[in-house]
């Protein structure tokens, strides 16, 4: 069976899941659970590291469409950073890229929260 | 003078040697357009022009311009491949932007498009050798174009492509994923998240409508509305998939709801369920390559469902059959374990329901050490209610045996209480009776059971004397008992209906005739051999057909 590993971290008020491994439908439960613990924190600002994500399928995106309306109604949003180029191509295949932003690095997607909230 | 015109030519001759290397050395349309018109404009000494080329319904479209404002290119009019030049709107548009020449682009294709050129700095007309010039970039340039679209249209080819693999891939995925699973809420999830990942929305729902029933799996609608609007339109309505624009006066409710797709969830053509998905994110319609995977998907998971719902329901049965294993473990019990033995006589019986559990009983009390009781009952019905009352009158015949009551009296008491908890015309037909074991004599009752067959000297008694079956109605008529003085020799055969109407495979019933024929025939044996005998008879008669009632038999042998 796939590996898959999802991990929660905050870096200030952001909050980073680190995806590891693939995700499918399988997986794709448990990266929901992620999304429930921080919508029961009110934790609206999250960035989704792929550095180690091998593998992603539209079942997996659609962890991302459920749960970014209700992020983006509470004033945050799900931005993604360090995607390998496979992992990119289906993101992009699916017309993702505009509707979320894409961060080259983490702490890019981060920033951008901080400088955001300024305002 | 030969000499500048020389040099005009070699001039224009390396000209075009760098355009054409220029732009043939990208593949990039704009590019290419922007550097054809480039090249005009210095040649020209023109500050306007653009390049229009056709669309896939031979229309012309403005590709690149340059020198005018974004109003101007609006009124660009449309125009045909077929009659563009005969066109009055070309001409108009022409003067309208002092434009001064156009030309069109060839290529071994034919018609790919138009170069538009504006007035000259200089004031000088186009004359014939800057036309032929112009001719000569514009085929230069038309091989290049239209290398760029052949390359365009490639890529857009490829990520179609591409879109369809992933498309398969999500399949392949989720076929495997749905056929492990063995629960409605988990498949209803990721058909969804497969469904919003792949076609952008975040408005959806699954609802199932097996067995008449609507019910929403998955929903992201108003589901007030959504309620009332499915339940406007048949089930069977929903035999194809509707897009918005495909959305009937019956649909407009789910148009309000914002549902933009319905996609039908079918097993052998009948409709099991529905997929409803909102706008997509992205703006875009669903295409012909969406609505088939979304109902390939559907096709997949409504599979899954009702594989599903039919495993709970197995499961749910299995259950009921446990229960029913207990219940017959119990009901087992119910039954007398071990038979009490007396010096003048011996007993034997047998029972065995035709379903898990039933209602026929039968009983033996020792109730001192010279008398014994013995009952036989058989309450209508089969099955669990039968076993429910079965169980009824076990418990009241063993409190009323500590009564020391009169068999008569006692079947009184019994009626009554049996009465009071008989609904629906449910009945039993009982007979019981005590045995004195130095008297060697019989008192019974039989209330409306099989007259108990006593069989002397091969002539045949019949128990009858007693009163109405128990449990219509409360005790009016008292019940009336009888003594027999037994002899030795004498068998006592107690049953159920279900030994005389025991059916074979050609509908015929064992009937009582054959059982008193067989019964006088055997009466030389002892209790347990007439049992089994009569057990056997009646296995032979009915061999090949299923067993339809219960069957209790007891034997009694006065020695």
């Amino acid at each position: 069976m796939a590996e898959f590993n999802v991990n929660l971290r905050g870096v200030g008020a952001v909050s980073v899941i680190d995806v590891k491994g693939y995700l499918d439908a399988h997986t794709a439960p448990e990266l929901e659970n992620v999304f429930n613990r921080l919508l029961d924190q009110k934790q609206y600002q999250v960035v989704v590291n792929f550095d180690d994500l091998k593998y992603i399928s539209s079942a997996g995106l659609g962890v991302f469409m459920a749960y970014v309306e209700t992020m983006r109604e509470n004033e945050g949003d799900i931005k993604f950073s360090n995607m390998k180029e496979n992992v990119y191509n289906i993101f992009d295949l699916l017309g993702f890229p505009i509707l979320y932003e894409f961060f080259k690095e983490e702490n890019e997607a981060i920033k951008k929260f901080c400088d955001s909230s300024k305002f | 003078m030969q000499q500048s015109d020389n040099n005009a030519a070699l001039r224009n001759f390396s000209a075009l040697v760098d355009f054409s290397n220029l732009i043939n050395s990208s593949l990039d349309i704009n590019f290419t357009l922007n550097n054809i018109l480039l090249t005009c404009f210095g040649k020209f000494h023109t500050t306007k022009g653009l390049i229009a080329l056709l669309n896939n319904d031979r229309i012309f479209e403005v590709h690149a311009s340059k020198g005018f404002n974004s109003l101007t290119l609006q009124t660009f009019p449309k125009l045909c491949a077929d009659d563009y030049d005969s066109d009055e709107k070309l001409a108009d548009f022409i003067s309208a932007n002092k434009m001064q020449v156009y030309q069109e682009i060839k290529s071994s294709e034919g018609l790919k498009g138009l170069i538009i050129l504006g007035a000259r700095l200089t004031n000088k007309v186009y004359d014939d050798s800057d036309i032929n010039f112009l001719r000569t970039i514009v085929n230069v340039g038309a091989t290049a174009i239209e290398n760029c679209l052949a390359v365009d249209k490639l890529k857009r080819v490829n990520r179609d492509l591409d879109s369809k693999v992933n498309q398969l891939s999500s399949l392949f995925d989720l076929g495997k994923e749905f056929s492990g699973v063995l629960q409605i809420e988990q498949i209803s999830k990721l058909l969804v998240y497969s469904l919003i990942g792949q076609m952008l929305v975040s408005k959806y729902a699954v609802v199932s409508c097996s067995g008449g029933v609507i019910s929403f799996l998955e929903n992201r609608f108003d589901e007030e509305h959504l309620q009332k609007a499915l339940k406007s339109c048949n089930k069977d309505f929903f035999d194809k998939v509707f897009t918005r624009a495909e959305f009937t006066d019956e649909l407009k409710p789910f148009a309000e709801v914002g549902v933009d797709l319905i996609v039908p969830m079918k097993i052998k053509n009948e409709t099991k369920g529905l997929i409803l998905l909102g706008k997509r994110k992205n703006e875009l319609v669903y295409s012909q390559s969406d609505i088939e995977f979304v109902s390939s998907v559907g096709s997949l998971a409504i599979i899954s469902i009702d594989n599903a719902r039919l495993f709970k329901e197995t499961l749910e049965k299995q259950r009921l059959e446990k229960d029913l294993e207990t219940a017959r473990n119990i009901q087992t019990n119910l039954l007398p374990k071990s038979i009490p033995a007396f010096s003048n006589f011996e007993m034997a019986a047998f029972n065995k329901s035709a379903r898990m559990v039933g209602g026929d009983y039968y009983d033996i009390i020792k109730l001192d050490e010279n008398n014994v009781l013995f009952a036989i009952a058989d309450v209508s019905g089969k099955g669990v209610p039968a076993a429910l009352l079965m169980a009824n009158i076990q418990a009241f015949l063993k409190s009323i045996c500590k009564m020391k009551m009169h068999l008569a009296d006692a079947t009184n008491l019994l009626n009554d209480l049996v009465a009071e908890n008989t609904t629906n015309g449910s009945f039993i037909t009982f007979f019981w009776g005590i045995i004195n074991n130095e008297k060697k004599e019989l008192t019974f009752v039989n209330a409306g059971h099989n007259p108990p067959l006593l069989v002397r000297n091969s002539q045949i008694i019949k128990l009858k004397k007693g009163g109405m079956i128990l449990g219509v109605m409360q005790t009016i008529v008292p019940y009336l008992s009888d003594i027999i003085q037994l002899e030795s020799g004498d068998t006592i055969v107690l049953f159920t209906d279900g030994i005389t109407e025991a059916m074979n495979v050609k509908w015929e019933e064992y009937s009582d005739e054959r059982l008193e024929a067989f019964v006088v025939d055997k009466t030389n044996l002892d209790s347990k051999r007439l049992l089994e005998e009569i057990k056997q008879s009646v296995e032979q008669f009915t061999v090949g057909a299923e067993q339809s009632d219960d069957i209790t038999c007891m034997v009694i042998k006065v020695k």
